[in-house]
């Protein structure tokens, strides 16, 4: 009698294995977890505070859709690291800022808060292109001291990889990943003082910096 | 034991084959501006080009022309790739890298830039853009498996191309000393009788050794190069 019994939970727990497993056959989970170099460059003569909050640090864009697989890919520390150390070469003075708006720091030029706007990625199978590719979309607000908005502007970042062999349809994608923020990084650096707004509030600190020089020589 | 002594032969048979490879032939044509000034202390950069949406020239064919042409004993120093697009982020990122010479001159009015490519040692930036690709294949093969053993039978052939163009840019002059293009073609085999026996032609790696072979050539100058 003991042996039915045996039998019978071990193929309860095998059915309910296979059940899981049926479930979940189809789910891809991805967490992206790259480190990025400190760019080389000029830096601006400003402090800026860097408000990174909860959702962009921990963020996780999901798509369950009919035509396609579930995907849940995990970008908030790679983007949370990639953040850091783009803004951290870029400004004279950075300060992480943990709350925003209250209680910030005082002698902030700026505050800088990025935020994930789109992500969105395609399959070699999907595109009959032997590439992996993304494009992620990040909104850029930058605030003064007092809260007020000194400029908005959007950074869109594109990373591909070929299909390589062996290499699981996870591992490819969070290369492609880490490419597309390698070149979020890189548009954010290159393409700061491009925006009119805020290459008019340089330009503004640059001359209050160089009369307060002349002042003190005088 | 005679039906293991045959499995064993017919793998070897295998080996033996896959060693021995399918046909490639390389094309290499070269336009020189400027003859080969790389000297003691000089440094090459071998880059991919990776712009294009529709293909991207593979980091493994960049390692293995950067792998065969370094070679510090006969004057070849060449930085690896990531090595060097990290020591200059964003500088060299896919889509900020400089697509002309005279962008390049205007990246080098940033100091830390400059001061950067100095301590390198950077003498030439070599270019590579291009992809190899499978341009057709034919045939079949089938395997199974029963009672008696397991086995395949069938054939298989495909045929691929490479296609690469070198663009050499001299650092310190400022100007493109030339350009090398590899086309490389050829066609594997894989016939299966009982055992599949892959005759595979190595397509990338022959344009690779190709392309390198004709790279130390243009880089270093004429007595140098022939040793």
């Amino acid at each position: 009698m003991s042996i039915w019994r045996n039998g019978f939970k071990s193929l309860r727990k095998l059915g309910s294995l296979t059940a899981i497993a049926l479930l979940t056959a189809c789910a891809h989970t991805v967490s992206v977890d790259g480190e990025f170099p400190t760019p080389v460059g000029n830096q601006h003569p400003l402090t800026v505070g860097v408000y990174l909050s909860d959702d962009f640090r921990k963020f996780t864009y999901s798509e369950n859709r009919d035509d396609r697989d579930e995907w849940n890919i995990n970008t908030g520390r790679a983007q949370k690291n990639l953040f850091e150390t783009v803004l951290g070469s870029m400004f004279r003075e950075t300060i992480s800022v943990a709350q925003y708006p209250s209680n910030l720091p005082q002698g902030l030029d700026l505050v800088i808060v990025p935020e994930v706007r789109e992500l969105q990625f395609t399959m070699p199978r999907e595109t009959r292109v032997n590439i992996f590719e993304v494009w992620i979309k990040y909104d850029m607000h930058a605030y003064n001291q007092r809260g007020d908005s000194v400029a908005e502007w959007v950074i869109t970042a594109y990373g591909k990889t070929p299909t390589a062999f062996l290499k699981s349809q996870e591992a490819a994608l969070a290369q492609a990943i880490n490419v597309a923020l390698r070149d979020a990084g890189a548009t954010l650096y290159t393409g700061f003082d491009r925006v009119p707004e805020l290459q008019a509030f340089i330009a503004n600190k640059q001359r209050a910096l160089t009369m307060k020089t002349a002042n003190d020589a005088d | 034991m005679r039906k293991l002594s045959a499995f064993m032969s017919t793998l070897a048979l295998s080996s033996m084959v896959l060693t021995s490879g399918g046909c490639t032939t390389v094309v290499i044509d070269e336009y020189r501006r400027s003859t080969g000034e790389l000297a003691v202390g000089d440094s090459v950069v071998i880059l991919g080009r990776r712009h294009s949406s529709e293909y991207e020239t593979e980091p493994d064919l960049i390692n293995c022309v950067g792998d065969t042409l370094h070679n510090p004993e006969s004057g070849v120093n060449v930085i690896p790739e990531q090595q060097f697009v990290d020591a200059l982020y964003p500088w060299f990122e896919p889509r900020k890298a400089p697509m002309h010479i005279k962008s390049l001159s205007k990246l080098m009015d940033i100091p830390d830039v400059r001061n950067r490519m100095e301590q390198y040692g950077v003498k030439y930036i070599v270019w590579i853009d291009g992809s190899t690709e499978t341009t057709s294949s034919a045939g079949s093969i089938g395997c199974s498996i029963g009672t008696a053993g397991a086995g395949c039978f069938g054939f298989g052939t495909w045929d691929k191309e490479s296609d690469y163009e070198a663009s050499v840019w001299d650092f310190r002059d400022q100007e493109l000393s030339g350009k090398i293009s590899a086309d490389a073609q050829g066609t594997s085999y894989m016939p299966a009788i009982v055992v599949p026996i892959p005759l595979i032609a190595r397509v990338q790696n022959n344009a690779c050794k190709g392309m390198a072979a004709q790279l130390k050539e243009f880089l270093l100058p004429p007595q140098s190069a022939s040793r």
